[in-house]
């Protein structure tokens, strides 16, 4: 099959990473040609992912020319491009419910949500998505396939040490200045324990990262980096409110580290509470902590889920089991009929030019907002309500007309 | 001890035999519903023809990749025509001879397909289960399938290509025609009062609740709700069991000792110790 995944750029996330996995699988083990097209002008050089150079990466206008069995975005504003392409099939990868990455009000909020409702066939990675897409979607059928994970990275010892004593060693990975990521909550968390421990922050960015509580602030990381980081850890603490199939915690456990996590979406796939890692409640900083602090002093208990948590990373597929589902997915959406998908380019650049307008009213309204804020202040001002009056008598108003262009630009 | 054992013989732990002979028992209605049948990864055959009770009186096609065991099977199973065939299920072409041979076996009537404890054995499974998935569609063909529950106990079986347990049925069932049926066998143990050596037939009644299971079964086609869900309980051989418990404890002890000294004796530094480590 000539297979096109649509992805934004090559930069360095946990999505990105799960595509150039399947991609590689399916070009290396199941035969098939893949091309990753990438949507946006790409202003920074690529990540160098392991196993790009079994693949095609195109730009928009190249890949336009070719065709192509099944075209995939795997991100809500790759859909824009997705019936640019000539493709038999179109479909969608979805990673997450992505329309819950932004705040009320936001523009990408409803378009991303929208996108969710194409006439395109769905694969997805996490259950709780397929759960969703069920509800929403009764009559498209979803397939399901789990990210794999890099055995050989993430390479599992045969035995476990146990680890009688010395500060308990906590990792929280994640980009501290995304909202959903919960980076700073943990990191608080963590400075509200007594027992001894030691905290590691792994980030993108670590010189924008201001804490005194972790020990060392280290970052970006390959995944070789992170699995022998995770190898040495005991818990990986992650406060996340939004995450896709959650793999982070999965790659701890597969070097023996248990995690500490809020029940976000995901974390149900396989972390069991008490018995691979414990659960804690949102917003409860003090709560983690006294859990933390009780891994700390509890050894049995900490041997006991780091034990768990490896068992559980043994029986979790590798990536070419995971490419095998993937290739069987789409083995299944080319032998279905296409849905019928007239109309949906069209609807898609108008919803590209409404989102444009969207983000044109917003910014105006932050403008406005500010000439807002500055002419309550003004108003304030002892005598100002006077002069505000004086300023309506006619003459005042002929005097102040070549006033105008320049108080609007102090205002600006 | 883990047993890895993966072909069923007359000497395979009794449980496991009446683990095999239920899913082929499970899937009799449908089988003898059918006009051909083909067992992929027949092996011996041995379960097949315990499971299925009366003899088939239509076409088997009976296919695995070991010859040996294709011939062991012909033999064994009862039916009015049986065709042998080996075959590579991870290989399209050999996959195009499996459908071939069961499309003319029965050109017009019914077919079905089992393939028990298969699919976590090969090295790729999708052509497999797009095959199965297009003969329930397009062939009138009913198909049931298995795959164990490796993943609650996070057993690492060598001879298993890829790891199976609940996740990874959900992702099967997600390629599978919406209205398969899916079934989930659980382990039963018990215990029974015998008088002299007389032989008896009992009646036990069990309760069926869920529970973790050892192996999932998938029915999907035309008969798939003709699925049976009826026990199969045996008694224990234990002199056997012991036996052969004792046979794999002392053939392990024996293979070590042997290692250790094909070891010493190819490492001409290091002579040998008694308990194989380092002389000094």
């Amino acid at each position: 099959m000539r297979l096109a995944f649509l992805l934004q750029d090559l930069q360095l996330s946990g999505g990105v990473g799960v595509v150039v996995q399947h991609a590689r699988a399916l070009a290396t083990t199941h035969g098939h040609d893949v091309t990753l097209v990438l949507t946006h002008a790409q202003e920074q050089e690529p990540w160098e992912f392991e196993g790009l150079a079994h693949l095609h990466v195109e730009g928009l206008a190249e890949a336009r020319a070719q065709h192509f069995d099944i075209a995939i975005s795997t991100w809500w504003e790759t859909t824009f491009s997705l019936f640019e392409l000539q493709a038999d099939r179109y479909a969608s990868f979805v990673q997450s419910l992505e329309d819950r990455f932004y705040s009320y009000g936001a523009p990408e909020r409803n378009l991303s949500a929208l996108t969710q409702g194409l006439p395109v066939a769905v694969i997805t990675e996490a259950r709780w998505i397929v759960d969703t897409l069920a509800q929403l979607r009764p009559q498209t059928p979803v397939r399901f396939v789990r990210n794999g994970i890099d055995k050989d990275v993430f390479a599992s010892p045969r035995t476990l040490d146990v680890r009688r004593d010395g500060p308990l060693r906590i990792v929280v990975e994640g980009n501290p200045d995304v909202w959903f990521k919960g980076v700073r909550e943990a990191v608080r968390a963590v400075g509200h324990m007594t027992e001894p421990r030691h905290l590691t922050v792994v980030t993108g960015a670590p010189s924008t990262f201001e804490s005194s509580v972790p020990d060392a602030v280290v970052g970006p990381l390959s995944q070789r980096e992170l699995a022998r980081l995770y190898a040495d850890s005991d818990v990986v603490l992650k406060h996340s409110r939004v995450e896709g199939m959650y793999g982070p915690p999965l790659e701890g456990f597969h070097m023996g580290a248990t995690v500490v996590t809020t029940p976000v979406t995901g974390h149900e796939e396989y972390v069991e509470h008490g018995w691979n890692g414990l659960v804690v409640d949102w917003d409860d900083e003090r709560g983690t902590a006294r859990q933390l602090d009780l891994l700390a002093r509890d050894r049995r208990l900490l041997h006991f889920l780091r034990t768990n948590a490896l068992a559980t990373a043994r029986s979790w597929p590798s990536w070419e089991q995971a490419g095998t589902f993937m290739a069987a997915a789409l083995a299944a959406i080319q032998r279905a009929p296409a849905p019928v998908a007239d109309g949906a380019r069209q609807l898609l650049a108008d919803a590209r030019v409404e989102l444009e307008l969207h983000r044109g009213h917003i910014l105006e309204r932050d403008t406005l907002r500010r000439y807002a804020r500055v002419a309550a202040l003004v108003r304030r001002l002892p005598g100002a309500q006077r002069l505000l009056g004086a300023r309506r008598h006619p003459l005042a108003r002929r005097l102040l007309r070549p006033l105008r262009p320049l108080a609007r630009r102090v205002l600006r | 001890m883990p047993d890895w054992q993966e072909r069923i013989t007359r000497e395979t732990a009794p449980a496991i035999r009446v683990e095999h002979e239920l899913r082929y028992a499970a899937a009799a209605p449908l089988v003898h519903a059918s006009a051909a049948w083909a067992d992929l990864g027949c092996g011996t055959g041995l379960a097949a023809a315990a499971g299925l009770g009366t003899p088939y009186a239509g076409t088997a096609l009976l296919v695995d990749a070991d010859e040996a065991a294709v011939e062991q099977a012909c033999a064994l199973v009862a039916a009015q025509t049986v065709a042998p065939l080996v075959a590579d299920l991870t290989d399209s072409a050999d996959l195009k001879r499996v459908r071939t041979q069961l499309l003319a076996a029965a050109p017009e009537g019914r077919r079905c397909v089992t393939c028990f404890e298969v699919i976590e054995h090969l090295a790729t499974f999708a052509p497999l289960v797009e095959l199965l998935v297009e003969l329930a569609e397009q062939d009138d063909t009913s198909v049931v399938a298995s795959v164990p529950n490796d993943a609650f106990w996070a057993l690492e079986n060598p001879h298993h290509m890829t790891a199976w347990g609940e996740g990874a049925v959900e992702e099967l069932r997600s390629l599978l025609p919406a209205d398969h049926v899916l079934a989930q066998q659980v382990a039963l143990q018990g215990s029974a009062l015998a008088r002299g050596d007389d032989e008896r037939e009992e009646v036990a009644s069990v309760r069926i609740a869920g529970g973790v299971p050892t192996h999932y079964l998938l029915a999907f086609g035309p008969d798939a709700a003709m699925l049976a869900t009826a026990p199969r309980v045996a008694q224990a051989d234990l002199a056997e069991q012991r036996r052969w418990e004792r046979q794999r404890e002392s053939d392990l002890a024996y293979a070590e000792a042997r290692i250790r000294e094909l070891e010493a004796s190819s490492s001409p530094a290091a002579p040998a110790t008694d308990d194989g480590g380092d002389p000094t």
